[in-house]
């Protein structure tokens, strides 16, 4: 049986919100690719996008503002066989946890980081996010936005993502095939997803998106992947990406900006060193005996530290 | 009483090989049976600054180390510009004869507010400002001044030089033979300290020998060390040994953020990632390892070790007081989520940067308050480096069985001392196995069906759950119900009465020396070894003391601290801060206040003799509050 991954929980964003088409896609997704819940983890950070993982059926973290993504990557380098997923917002990934967006890029651990981009700080009463353009004035501000715009994508790009996309929440079937994606490539996926706030940003609004977006997909000569043996193609690939993640105003490109799929995931990259690793990694291995007793020869793991 | 009592100090400039001559010296001392203390100070630079190391040689353990030096071994002359509170009667100025017309004012390295002092000093005895009249100030404190030509030799043995490259190797052995150690333990100590770079231990050896035809040859051999029995077996730092500890106590990932002086825990245990399994009646293991990740910060640190431990990974982070006042939002989360994680806080000197090379007890407080809200936690310290290994397996257990933060203080002092231990009890400290929930699926993980207020553990990859930060149902989704709030808050906090229940008075706080002594010591963390080796002292003039040795500050053993502290006459809290922190704890906790302080807070080592004068000021009531001043 397919599981149908949805909880019981009332769900409690704003009518209308942005986020219902986020969660229908991660979830059909979910169940597309016919996981046990038991397989994944879904974890948050603060604000409206911190609540998704109490809507899911699949073990959930809900953390602190900013720190999914260290949570999460632990969970993944402490059991490599689980599919981690994080859910935060604009302000939560790419302000307050802007360190751990771009550490991530370094590490590539193999996260799925869903990035529920509305421009706006909803729970706080609509002010202005890293997204939001210079100059703006949503209805929740007093004055224009006097803040230049972080640009998720360039910045995903640049941190060292091998899987970089944008969907937009009201496209749920080509969310999801991002989502799906992004889940199973090796390394770390950003998807930027454009989820209006219909509560606090009347400018960004549905009709908004809607007119502007375009599929990436559409161009059959769009070919953002660079598979191993081709790494000649990489520079020339992630020039096309940035180039066209510059784009942005009366028309935005979704889709996979860029796919690199020659770079091993930092699990992979661990069990060169740690033996054992992939196997039996550190939530599986056995530290004591019946009796209580350790499993690890000291002196011996310790040699060095011998002095005869 | 042992005879054989030797104090050493060695010093030169910040990479120049200082921490190979320690190697070398501690090691020659070893192969000759002797038990070693060390520690290294130095400063927040990588290349030129002053650095020492400070050595104690006794035929049994020694546990503290003191001043005056017998030997002050200089290999440039800011060592002996630094060091002349070290030195006394008797002691010997070892130097390279080149220095002596050095200037004070060439010596750049120093920090300004020291050579100012210098330069007082040496003012007021009208001596010039060089090394020479350094040296003559020492010689009129009572010092054997010994000029040697150090480069000179050294060209003799290894004509391809550089003589600088040596001194290190050449200070070591020169020191070595003046005391009397065997060459052939010198020489093995050489290749042992030399072990990762063969090439180099010919020439080193050359110059060894050189130093000791020399010391021969100008008859300044003092002593003949005999050899003491069989040489101790490991020899260990206390990051050294917390590393040992953590991975007996099953820990399997390590999350952090580099910081002194705490980062060289991480990187320890990342040099033995290979875990040698030992032999067991089934030999059904597989090859274990532990993942140690260098984070972006130490929020990142603390947040991967806690979601690594949902997996069932038994996990920890080692920081210091900057980091961990970073972590201090995710160790509230741990508290409200339950997740068994270590933190190992290296105090250093605060506040900000402070001190960050040396010495400092003053995060007691910031440890016991980290975190806002109201959650349960264990602070736990160690005193030596032995401790740190069993304390380490302790702290990893008390966080797999009451699911909360475990915060383990070292100092600086301690982190970067080095102990001889003859072997490693793999049975002292048995692992506590966490209650884990039989079921699979999803599962009640915040059940408040607990008497203990331990609810069973679930993991990520097997059971479904939810954590949030936010107050929860049983679930773990986010509630504002009030009754569940008090339900919830009453089982997180019922943990504290489990914990205090359950963790035997021995393993929280232990007296030392006579119970029904008049004076009691009270101290924690690494003045350990010096408050023993006082009582000692004390003992041996006629004064009855004891010690009352603090090692865990959370849950407070209330009871047994009272008792002890009001049948004393007496009562000496002996800290590394300003303000008395366990003083402050003991008195919040049990209404019994401290008269009587000793404190340092210059962020060097407290040494055997200036706490025994300090004691003894106390005693005879001319003071109530001492401050040590002692160390360069």
């Amino acid at each position: 049986m397919v599981h149908k991954f949805t909880t019981d929980l009332t769900v409690d964003w704003c009518p209308g919100c942005g986020n219902f088409g986020i969660l229908r896609a991660l979830t059909m997704a979910l169940s597309e690719l016919k996981f046990d819940p038991e397989q994944v983890a879904l974890v948050s950070g603060i604000g409206c996008s911190g609540k998704t993982p109490h809507y899911v059926n699949v073990a959930g973290m809900h953390t602190l503002h900013g720190r999914g993504i260290p949570f999460a990557a632990g969970i993944k380098l402490a059991n490599p066989a689980l599919n981690v997923i994080v859910t935060g917002g604009d302000g939560d990934l790419l302000g307050i946890g802007a360190g751990h967006f771009v550490g991530e890029g370094r590490r590539n651990s193999g996260l799925t980081i869903l990035v529920f981009d509305n421009q706006v700080y909803g729970l706080t009463k609509g002010q202005s996010s890293p997204t939001m353009p210079m100059g703006m004035k949503t209805k929740g501000l007093f004055r224009p936005n006097i803040l230049n715009r972080i640009n998720p994508v360039t910045l995903a790009l640049s941190s060292g993502y091998t899987f970089v996309a944008r969907g937009f929440s009201f496209d749920t079937v080509q969310l999801k095939e991002i989502i799906k994606k992004g889940i199973l490539h090796e390394g770390s996926a950003v998807i930027d997803i454009l989820q209006p706030c219909p509560t606090y940003n009347n400018i960004n609004t549905m009709e908004v998106y809607r007119k502007s977006v375009y599929k990436l997909e559409d161009d059959p000569s769009w070919d953002p992947v660079v598979n191993p043996g081709n790494e000649d193609e990489l520079s020339a690939k992630f020039e096309k990406a940035y180039v066209r993640a510059l784009e942005f105003g009366e028309r935005i490109p979704t889709g996979i900006f860029f796919e690199n799929r020659t770079m091993p995931g930092l699990p992979r990259r661990i069990s060169e060193y740690v033996s054992g690793y992939m196997e039996n990694p550190p939530a599986t291995q056995v530290v004591s005996l019946d009796d209580g007793t350790t499993v690890v020869d000291p002196v011996e793991t310790f040699r060095d530290k011998k002095i005869y | 009483m042992s005879k054989i009592d030797i104090n050493i100090l060695l010093g030169g400039p910040q990479g120049g090989g200082i921490d190979t001559s320690s190697t070398m010296v501690s090691r020659a001392f070893a192969y000759a049976g002797y038990p070693v203390l060390s520690t290294r100070e130095y400063h927040s630079n990588i290349k030129g600054r002053h650095s020492y190391m400070h050595l104690r040689v006794k035929e049994v353990k020694p546990r503290s180390l003191k001043y005056p030096v017998d030997v002050l071994t200089a290999l440039d002359p800011d060592t002996v510009f630094e060091h002349l509170i070290n030195v006394g009667k008797g002691t010997r100025v070892i130097y390279d004869s080149s220095f002596e017309g050095s200037e004070l004012d060439r010596s750049r390295m120093i920090m300004r507010d020291t050579v100012r002092r210098i330069r007082e000093t040496l003012q007021k005895e009208s001596l010039p400002e060089n090394v020479k009249g350094m040296i003559t100030l020492m010689e009129r404190r009572g010092a054997t001044s010994i000029a040697i030509p150090f480069s000179e030799i050294i060209l003799d043995a290894v004509p391809e030089g550089p003589a600088t490259r040596y001194f290190n190797t050449f200070g070591a052995a020169i020191t070595l033979a003046i005391l009397g150690v065997d060459l052939k333990y010198t020489e093995e100590a050489i290749k042992a300290a030399f072990s990762t770079k063969k090439h180099v231990i010919e020439p080193n050896l050359k110059v060894a020998s050189a130093a000791y035809e020399y010391c021969e040859s100008k008859k300044l051999r003092v002593t003949n060390l005999p050899r003491n029995g069989e040489p101790p077996k490991l020899m260990l730092t206390g990051n050294d040994a917390a590393a040992i500890g953590k991975v007996m106590g099953g820990l399997r990932f390590q999350s952090y953020y580099p910081i002194t002086p705490a980062s060289d825990e991480s990187t320890v245990l990342e040099e033995h990632d290979s875990l040698h399994l030992l032999e067991n009646e089934k030999n059904t293991l597989e090859k274990e390892g532990v993942t140690v990740i260098q984070t972006e910060d130490e929020i990142a640190a603390i947040a991967m070790a806690s979601g690594a431990s949902l997996t069932g990974a038994v996990t920890s982070t080692a920081t210091s007081g900057p980091g961990f006042a970073l972590m201090a939002e995710a160790i509230s989360f741990a508290g409200m989520v339950e997740i068994p994680v270590v933190i190992t806080l290296y105090q250093r000197g605060g506040p900000s940067t402070g001190l960050p090379t040396r010495n400092q007890q003053a995060d007691l407080l910031f440890a016991l308050n980290t975190g806002h809200g109201e959650f349960p936690r264990v602070v736990i310290s160690s005193g030596d480096v032995e401790d740190c290994i069993y304390d380490s397996i302790r702290a990893i257990n008390y966080a797999q069985r009451y699911q909360v933060p475990v915060i383990h203080l070292i100092d600086k002092y301690l982190a970067n001392t080095v102990e001889v231990l003859n072997e490693i009890d793999t049975k002292r400290v048995k692992i506590v196995k966490p209650l884990i929930s039989e079921e699979g699926g999803i599962i009640k993980r915040y059940t408040t069906d607990t008497n203990n207020g331990i609810s069973p553990i679930g993991y990520f990859g097997k059971n479904i759950f939810w954590m949030t930060g936010d107050e929860h149902d049983e679930l773990g989704h986010v509630t504002e119900d009030s009754v569940m709030r008090e339900k919830q808050m009453e089982k997180r906090m019922r943990k504290e009465e489990t914990i205090e229940a359950e963790i035997p008075v021995r393993d929280r706080v232990e007296l030392f020396g006579d119970e029904n002594a008049p004076v009691t010591i009270v101290t924690w963390g690494s003045q350990k070894g010096v408050v023993l080796d006082v009582i000692d002292d004390l003992r041996e003039e006629g004064i009855s003391a004891k010690m009352l040795f603090l090692k865990m500050f959370e849950p407070f053993p209330v009871e047994f601290v009272y008792t002890a502290l009001k049948k004393s006459k007496t009562v000496i809290a002996v800290e590394s801060n300003m303000v008395s922190q366990a003083a402050m704890v003991i008195e919040q906790r049990t209404s019994f206040k401290i008269e009587n302080n000793i404190l340092k807070y210059n962020g060097r080592h407290i040494t055997e003799e200036e706490l025994l004068d300090a004691v003894k000021k106390i005693l005879s009531g001319a003071e109530k509050k001492v401050v040590l001043r002692n160390g360069a």
